[in-house]
């Protein structure tokens, strides 16, 4: 039995790292890994990947999930990581009351953040200054 | 190509409300919406004998009313059993994909009148839940779990677009002003109140004056911040609501009106669901490719409209929509904006009823909500807010998600 390449991103995540796929046709790279590329269709090698980018949007969610009740606020950033993707992560070392502290193409570094969602702990990425 | 003219022979809507229909469901809802539909049927109609299949809209019924298997309930609560009926999911665009149904059904010849139908009854659940079921409409794994929200998304669409073009939240106000203002002139709206009107009661309760609308939306704590730079009047409320058109083919379409609004144009757009996935964040490329194929289609230009809806669930998206649409360039709605070229009095009216953000979005039931008031205004009904230039084209916009879907109708008169 082979791993489904989201199991093997979750696998990765747990233990602090960052995969994804780059399409063999066009070298496009997506987060996280996936057996076709969605920009073209074609097929993926699963890469890593340093997980170094800029932000390149963010906001500050007030409202949150119920699961995420006692996180809130805390700060969403879209981050475009050098290899080219764009990856969808909380930003961690900056004051959500103080978003005009936040810069829209200041550099960030990946980290594996551990939340506790209901019962379970679980991986999500994030990024820091 | 439409191989068969689609003809809407009859519309009709419920008020869209957060407080007037808590003690119904969404299959009354639907049944109160149809009533309005067949009244609005010029020579008459009866559904029973007349319609010969039904497609219905509505997002997360499982979540909001532990039901799904809609289609044929409806049906039956419709008197229409058992005609073929099905249920249509495309997030916030659900009844725009029922249309879309009723229109592939009808051009193909299969059917000559056909009901279809949005709904949604949202009030059911508490706010922290509804936030719950409507991120269903993103891509779980890159998204909901990493955080992120409805308003959450859009506000990265709003940054990234305000980051781009150098512009600020304060512009961004002219949307919620502009749709107030309208929902102020629609009685079936959610909210009826201009913001100036809303400033002065809130004013009055916190012992401040407020210096205008602008003054009051960034002063005043009334308006919290939902998802930053997004506040609460940067959101469209949470609506129960439902909305049904009648469509006939041009064989049936005289049998019932000698004034029906025909379907000139239809587009249908996808883009990647998660934001991450995406090549713009400052467009959405499936209103574009959903714009391009409706104008193809009828063969018109942006110019030939003479009133649009568009899919405002966010501030944000009214000026995303406005350049996808066409109506003006890129980067150019909020200059679009403070010169008033999008009032019930400039040169392209949009959202006449108040938008998503003051008339309400009931999910499922938005698009033929928007249908609805095109009929109203291309068919001189649309009351006070009636547009006082002549109506003769009209488009429909709705949005599913944070962009994933959309769809695109234009109709004539
Ligand atoms: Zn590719």
């Amino acid at each position: 039995m082979s791993e489904g390449h989201l199991s093997l991103f979750y696998r990765e995540l747990e233990a602090g790292r960052l995969t994804g796929s780059k399409c063999k046709a066009c070298g496009e790279v997506f987060v996280p890994s996936r057996p076709l590329c969605s920009r073209c269709g074609g097929e993926t090698e699963t890469i890593s990947l340093k997980g170094e980018g800029t932000v390149e949007s963010f906001t500050v969610i007030h409202v949150p999930p119920v699961f995420l009740k006692d996180a809130s606020p805390y700060i969403l950033a879209l981050v475009r990581l050098e290899e080219g993707a764009l990856v969808m992560g909380r930003l961690i070392g900056y004051d959500p009351n103080k978003p005009e502290e936040v810069e829209i193409g200041v550099k960030v570094k990946f980290e594996a953040l551990k939340e506790k969602h209901g019962e379970k702990e679980e991986a999500i990425v994030a990024f820091k200054p | 190509m439409l191989a068969e003219g689609v003809y809407i022979v009859g519309a009709g809507m419920t008020a869209f409300s957060a407080k007037l229909h808590a003690n119904k469901t969404g299959r009354e809802l639907l049944v109160e919406a149809s009533q309005e539909a067949v009244k609005s049927v010029d020579k008459g109609i009866m559904l029973h004998k007349d319609v010969e299949a039904l497609f219905i809209g509505y997002f997360t019924p499982e979540y909001y009313e532990h039901q799904s298997h809609i289609g044929p309930l409806a049906a039956t609560w419709l008197g229409l059993t058992p005609k073929p009926a099905f249920r249509t999911e495309i997030a916030c665009a659900s009844s725009s994909a029922a249309l879309f149904a009723g229109v592939t059904a009808v051009a193909s010849g299969l059917y000559d009148v056909v009901l279809v139908a949005g709904v949604e009854k949202m009030t059911s659940l508490e706010t922290e839940r509804v936030t719950e079921a409507l991120a269903l409409a993103s891509d779980d794994l890159s998204e909901s779990k990493v955080g992120a929200t409805f308003p959450g998304l859009y506000a990265l669409l709003a940054q990234a677009y305000f980051r781009r073009y150098g512009v600020t939240w304060e512009q961004l106000q002219r949307v919620p002003i502009k749709n107030h203002y309208n929902g102020s002139l629609n009685p079936k709206a959610h909210f009826q109140q201009t913001i100036g009107q809303i400033a002065e009661k809130v004013g009055k309760k916190l012992g401040v004056q407020y210096k205008d609308e602008l003054d009051f939306l960034k002063n005043s704590p009334f308006n919290r911040v939902v998802a930053y730079p997004l506040r609460l009047f940067d959101c469209c409320p949470i609506s129960d609501g439902a909305a049904v058109a009648i469509l006939a083919s041009g064989r049936a379409a005289r049998r019932f009106t000698d004034t029906p609004l025909r379907l000139l144009g239809v587009g249908l757009g996808t883009d990647n669901v998660a934001l991450q996935d995406r090549a713009d964040l400052t467009s959405l490329v499936a209103t574009r490719n959903a714009a391009e194929a409706a104008y193809r289609t009828a063969g018109i230009s942006p110019k030939d409209l003479d009133v649009v809806e568009v899919h405002d669930c966010f501030t944000i998206a009214e000026w995303l929509a406005v350049e996808d649409l066409g109506l003006v360039g890129r980067g150019e709605a909020p200059r679009a904006y403070e010169e008033g070229l999008t009032g019930i009095e400039g040169e392209i009216p949009v959202n006449t009823d108040g938008g998503l953000k003051a008339k309400g979005h009931p999910v499922g039931a938005t698009g033929i909500g928007m249908l609805n008031e095109v009929w109203h205004q291309l068919r001189g009904t649309a009351g006070r807010r009636q547009i006082k230039n002549k109506a003769e084209i009209g488009l429909v916009h709705n949005v599913g998600g944070s962009g994933a879907s959309a769809a695109v109708f234009i109709f004539g008169r």
